[in-house]
């Protein structure tokens, strides 16, 4: 299939969901309680979207996530490299790393509200801790996809270290760089979801929980729309630099 | 001075850990109601035993239904996904945008639509299990070798041959790891679903001590989910050296950058 048919059977398919979305619950195929149709859904959206107390759940969400991901991205990558360059240290952290890879982080949500209550401060402690061990790991395997052969010939040159940091290190690393920053605003994200969604009074994960609860779902699908949206349009942003980026890289 | 080995070094840490969490809130470093000692929660686990056995059956039961849910779709899906080259160009990179979406904002739908019981929990822990089983899935169907493929078809194997001898074995050990990451999602989708509004279910357990401040019934129930979580981890891997033997040497690694990134993405749990 060439490149424009296979974006317009991608739009075929959007506009199927979209369509069904909007027809099965008017049909009376599917429960309207359970599916809103789209166009109540994106009347109700329009209406939060102007709400004073949505905008400021989304600034507070959106302050969380940053200050989050400020503190995550070069912590975590610090410790990263340095577990790449010191053989000995990465022999004994990295196999822990792993480890606690595989264990639920939600688990400790509740020690982080019993230390740090449940405002802005553990938000950002829980978001932060959920992140930092995906950076940790995807900072080390950057330095190591840096070719040894390029090093040698470099130093065999007569580079100096910020030639080699500047014209090898940077551009083997970048692509991987960019990707970690995008797969760890999708652990942040979700890190900060969870801790709103369990204990908060702000916030839009606090919102949209509400909502379910009180089974008011077109809001609740509304609120989804907005996190949805914004999660995959960071995501396709990087994406992007990601491709401009891996022309470097022969 | 010679430097210890890493594993040892990993041992005393570990043990350094242990004790620490005994002494630090014994010395009076920490409140009690922030880490209660180790004993103390280790003898509430023992003392209550039989309320952690039966949320944990609960648990296990819907971590076992999600899983088949999410590893039995996702492997279809993913085989279709990656077996067709023209599926694959429509749809990688819609999942790949997909994979985006902090799943855990779907839950309130999930609760909405099928209550707070079971059901919500295997709905959501399934999806959540599915994307890691199906992306790594498509991964490994494309990575198996070209040329197994055509030495197979040009000494005649029909298509059923070529999946059964050629296409399974080849792509098990990366469908295995698929297995192992999103059997560690669904028992996270599990539990996060249960802390999130349940009434019943290890995670629920975390929650209810969390409110009345139980702080050692709340260590009580994270070390079962600890210990659940690396018992699961144990038996898969268990199994990936048991079918080491039918992955052969050579096998090519793509390395296209939708693969990278289906491989990070994969490799780590969100939640």
């Amino acid at each position: 299939m060439s490149r424009s048919a296979v974006i317009l059977v991608r739009i075929a398919l959007l506009l199927a969901v979209l369509g069904a979305w909007e027809v099965l619950p008017r049909a009376g195929v599917v429960n309207p309680m359970l599916l809103p149709p789209l166009s109540q859904v994106l009347v109700v959206l329009g209406e939060i979207l102007k709400r004073g107390d949505f905008q400021e759940a989304m600034a507070v969400t959106a302050a969380e996530v940053l200050v989050a991901f400020v503190i995550a991205v070069p912590l975590g990558a610090l410790l990263g490299v340095l577990s790449a360059e010191n053989e000995y240290f990465g022999a004994i952290f990295k196999p822990m790393l792993f480890y606690v890879f595989s264990i639920p982080k939600s688990i400790f949500l509740p020690m982080f509200i019993l230390v740090f209550g449940i405002g802005f401060g553990q938000k950002v402690a829980y978001a932060t801790f959920s992140t930092i061990f995906i950076v940790i790991m995807s900072a080390s395997a950057a330095v190591e996809s840096v070719k040894a052969e390029y090093l040698l010939v470099a130093q065999s040159y007569g580079a100096t270290r910020a030639q080699i940091l500047r014209r090898i290190y940077v551009p083997s690393m970048m692509p991987i760089l960019l990707e970690t920053l995008r797969i760890s605003m999708i652990f942040n994200f979700t890190g900060v979801m969870i801790a709103e969604m369990y204990a908060s009074r702000t916030g839009v994960g606090h919102m949209i929980s509400n909502w379910g609860e009180n089974f008011m779902l077109p809001q609740l699908f509304a609120g989804v729309i907005v996190l949805a949206v914004a999660a995959m349009a960071f995501n396709e942003l990087v994406r992007y630099w990601e491709a401009r980026c891996s022309t470097w890289r022969g | 001075m010679k430097r210890p080995s890493p594993p040892t070094v990993r041992r005393l840490i570990g043990l350094a850990l242990l004790i620490a969490w005994e002494a630090v809130p014994r010395l009076g470093l920490l409140p009690e109601l922030f880490l209660p000692p180790l004993s103390k929660t280790l003898a509430v686990l023992w003392l209550d035993s039989y309320i952690y056995a039966a949320a944990l059956m609960v648990t296990l039961y819907e971590v076992a239904i999600a899983m088949l849910i999410a590893c039995g779709v996702g492997i279809l899906v993913g085989a279709v996904v990656g077996g067709v080259a023209s599926i694959r160009n429509l749809m990688l990179p819609v999942f790949s945008s997909l994979y985006a979406i902090p799943i855990v904002i779907l839950y309130p739908i999930f609760t909405a639509w099928f209550g707070i019981g079971s059901e919500s929990k295997i709905a959501f822990a399934g999806v959540y299990g599915f994307f890691p089983v199906m992306l790594s899935t498509a991964a490994g169907i494309r990575t198996i070798d070209e040329q197994y493929l055509l030495a197979a078809r040009s000494m005649g194997a029909t298509l059923p041959q070529l999946i059964a001898r050629v296409i399974i074995p080849a792509s098990i050990p990366t469908v295995l790891t698929g297995l192992r990451l999103g059997g560690a999602l669904t028992i996270i989708g599990v539990v996060v679903s249960e802390m999130l509004t349940s009434a019943s279910g290890i995670g629920y357990l975390v929650t209810m001590n969390r409110t009345i401040l139980d702080s050692p019934r709340v260590f009580a129930a994270i070390i079962v989910v600890l210990a659940l979580s690396v018992a699961f981890d144990i038996a898969v891997r268990a199994l990936e050296r048991y079918t080491m033997v039918w992955q052969s040497a050579g096998r090519r690694m793509a390395s296209s950058s939708t693969d990278t990134s289906a491989r990070l993405a994969t490799s780590a749990s969100a939640a």
